[in-house]
């Protein structure tokens, strides 16, 4: 007889964790490889981890100067947007809910069209300060107008809503006025890993670490959420502070990859459902796991982006969409035959 | 031991919920909050939780409630927000957090869930999504949540409203279990009869105020029940002395 006998096994099984990080290390390992020019893996290996043996020359160059940043980007872009898609159909009760909800996808795509379409040059290499600007401004908007701070989370929502209406009203004016910016703005809007280089690597990783941290953290309290205020409370957590955190540290991520990258739309949808649907488990003891798995899935989809009409490069939100959406209709038939 | 309750006011805005109450709840015992709809009844348990802001004071053990985070103290609503995508095994687990820590999962609290889950009669459908469960099989897994929170007072919100005769008993029995482990039971309930059967002390509310108060046998047959139901409800004892109350048919004038 086991020592697990007259016991409930566990609600998370960590080699669930172990998998998606082995994943992710696979995914990357081949997306640096792979490309216009293939490198054969040990070197890539050899390369990454400055062992004798590694590429020289070009092929150096094109690992750690362009596919290393543009990878990790990707990895940083993807668990960001995972991770903030998962915590807000947490708090918001609400299994469509996505990271872009509150506004912030409209107000950075807001942010972005004023930098684009403005006349002074200078504005355009600006970009990611002003969609980052615009988005952490229409969520706080959208804060402001729900009333009493988060006092009822769809109270929130429907003020999320009307600030991105309004946000995507202003953009779509200034895009037809001035039309020469419609195709950089729609480019932009579609999503696009090109601009990966060390510096946006090294300050989006920052503010997408300390995001992380956060939710990690409270990552099991979260489960409270999804009782009612009295209930979460009764089991030793403050509802309102937690919520504020939460979507504080979500959006924090989701504006910064916004404007890293633009909208690259599903992966905050698709990835926590996939992990939840495989795993047939709704705690946020994996948060971790979905991270994991959002960054493996956006570096795997912006390999197809680079190298599917190459040397053209797809709009990755296309492949996340093309991908994405099958994939996650077959889990969604599964989940319904386990729930039967 | 006592929860001492001393000018409770509870306002909703311009309305008042609660209107300077005053009371004593003895611990280990199961009180019953009955009186008719909107009287206050769910407010009041939201204040002994401390989730509602109140002035006036209610002390458990001679502490403020609301300053006290430490207190145990587990809630069954009447209407539970259903998580959508949540086990059994999920749901119940999250009642061992404040003895265990959050998501823990330690071999102790999953053996504890074992147990309650058996006594709840759950053992089984530990897999099974919350949101498919029955109305009363809801009501156990919430039931069950509170018993693996090891509580030294649960707050119960109508625990049978949504229930059939059967079930409404055995939820009632699984409420008695906590309490021969030395639970304080506070409940409101809007079936006297079952109040009756299973309170040992019966406050009665009416518009924020209470009525009366004291042992059960006592409260249900006083003249002042039927005043607080506007006469409106007969109580009959039956032989084995159980008092039995219905409401009158209504008369059209």
């Amino acid at each position: 007889m086991s020592a697990e006998h007259g016991a409930i096994s566990r609600i998370w099984n960590w080699r669930i964790t172990a998998f998606c990080a082995l994943i992710l290390l696979a995914v990357a390992i081949m997306a640096v490889s792979f490309g216009p020019i293939s490198i054969n893996f040990f070197k890539v290996f050899k390369t990454l981890f400055d062992l004798p043996g590694g590429s020289t020359g070009q092929d150096r160059t094109v690992i750690l100067e362009l596919r290393l940043p543009r990878v990790i980007l990707g990895a940083l872009v993807g668990a960001a947007l995972a991770t903030s898609g998962a915590v807000y159909q947490t708090v918001f009760h609400n299994p469509l809910a996505d990271p872009y909800l509150l506004g912030a996808a409209s107000g950075a795509g807001l942010g972005a069209t004023i930098a684009l379409t403005s006349t002074h040059h200078d504005l355009h290499a600006a970009l990611p300060i002003f969609a980052f600007g615009g988005g952490v401004l229409a969520v706080f908007t959208s804060f402001v107008i729900s009333g009493k701070f988060f006092a009822d989370p769809n109270s929130l929502l429907l003020s999320g809503i009307a600030v991105g209406s309004f946000a995507t009203a202003i953009q779509t004016y200034l895009q037809q006025k001035h039309s020469a910016a419609l195709r950089p703005v729609y480019s932009w809007i579609l999503g696009d890993l090109t601009s990966a280089t060390w510096s946006v690597v090294a300050w989006s990783s920052m503010y997408i670490a300390i995001a992380l941290i956060i939710l990690f953290t409270v990552a099991k309290q979260l489960d409270g959420l999804m009782l009612s205020d009295e209930e979460a409370y009764s089991l030793g957590i403050n509802p309102k502070r937690l919520r504020i955190i939460a979507v504080a540290a979500a959006t924090l991520a989701t504006a910064t990859a916004v404007s890293a990258s633009g909208l690259i739309g599903f992966v905050g949808i698709v990835v926590p459902h996939l992990v939840r649907g495989l795993t047939h488990r709704v705690t946020n003891r994996s948060l971790i796991s979905i991270a994991m798995a959002g960054a493996a899935f956006l570096v795997l989809a912006d390999l197809g982006a680079r190298t599917l009409l190459s040397p053209a490069e797809l709009p990755i939100g296309v492949i996340t969409a093309f991908v994405g959406a099958p994939f996650f209709l077959v889990v969604l038939r599964n989940r319904r035959k386990v729930m039967q | 031991m006592t929860i001492s309750v001393t000018d409770l006011t509870v306002r909703y805005g311009e309305k008042v919920v609660l209107d300077d109450i005053s009371l004593d709840i003895v611990h280990g015992k199961w009180t019953c909050l009955v009186g008719p709809n909107g009287a206050g009844k769910t407010t009041f348990l939201k204040a002994l939780l401390g989730m509602a802001p109140y002035s006036g004071s209610i002390k458990d053990r001679g502490q403020e409630v609301f300053k006290n985070h430490n207190r145990n103290v587990a809630f069954v609503p009447q209407s539970p927000q259903i998580p959508q995508g949540m086990t059994v095994a999920e749901y119940v687990m999250l009642g061992r957090s404040k003895r265990d820590g959050w998501g823990k999962d330690s071999l102790g609290s999953r053996r504890y869930v074992h147990k309650v889950l058996t006594q709840t009669h759950l053992f089984g459908m530990q897999n099974n999504l919350v949101a498919q469960l029955s109305g009363g099989e809801m009501q156990r897994a919430l039931i069950a949540r509170a018993l693996a929170q090891q509580p030294e007072l649960i707050l119960l919100d109508e625990p049978t409203s949504a229930l059939d005769l059967h079930h409404q008993i055995s939820v009632l029995n699984n409420i008695e279990l906590l309490k021969e482990n030395g639970v304080t039971v506070i409940s409101t309930m809007h079936d006297l009869t079952l109040a009756a059967m299973f309170a040992e002390e019966i406050v009665v509310i009416k518009a924020g105020k209470i009525l009366l108060s004291g042992e059960a046998n006592l409260v249900i047959h006083s003249s002042e029940l039927k005043g607080a139901y506007d006469n409106r409800i007969d109580v009959y004892t039956l032989d084995s002395g159980r008092p039995v109350i219905i409401a009158n048919k209504e008369v059209n004038n």
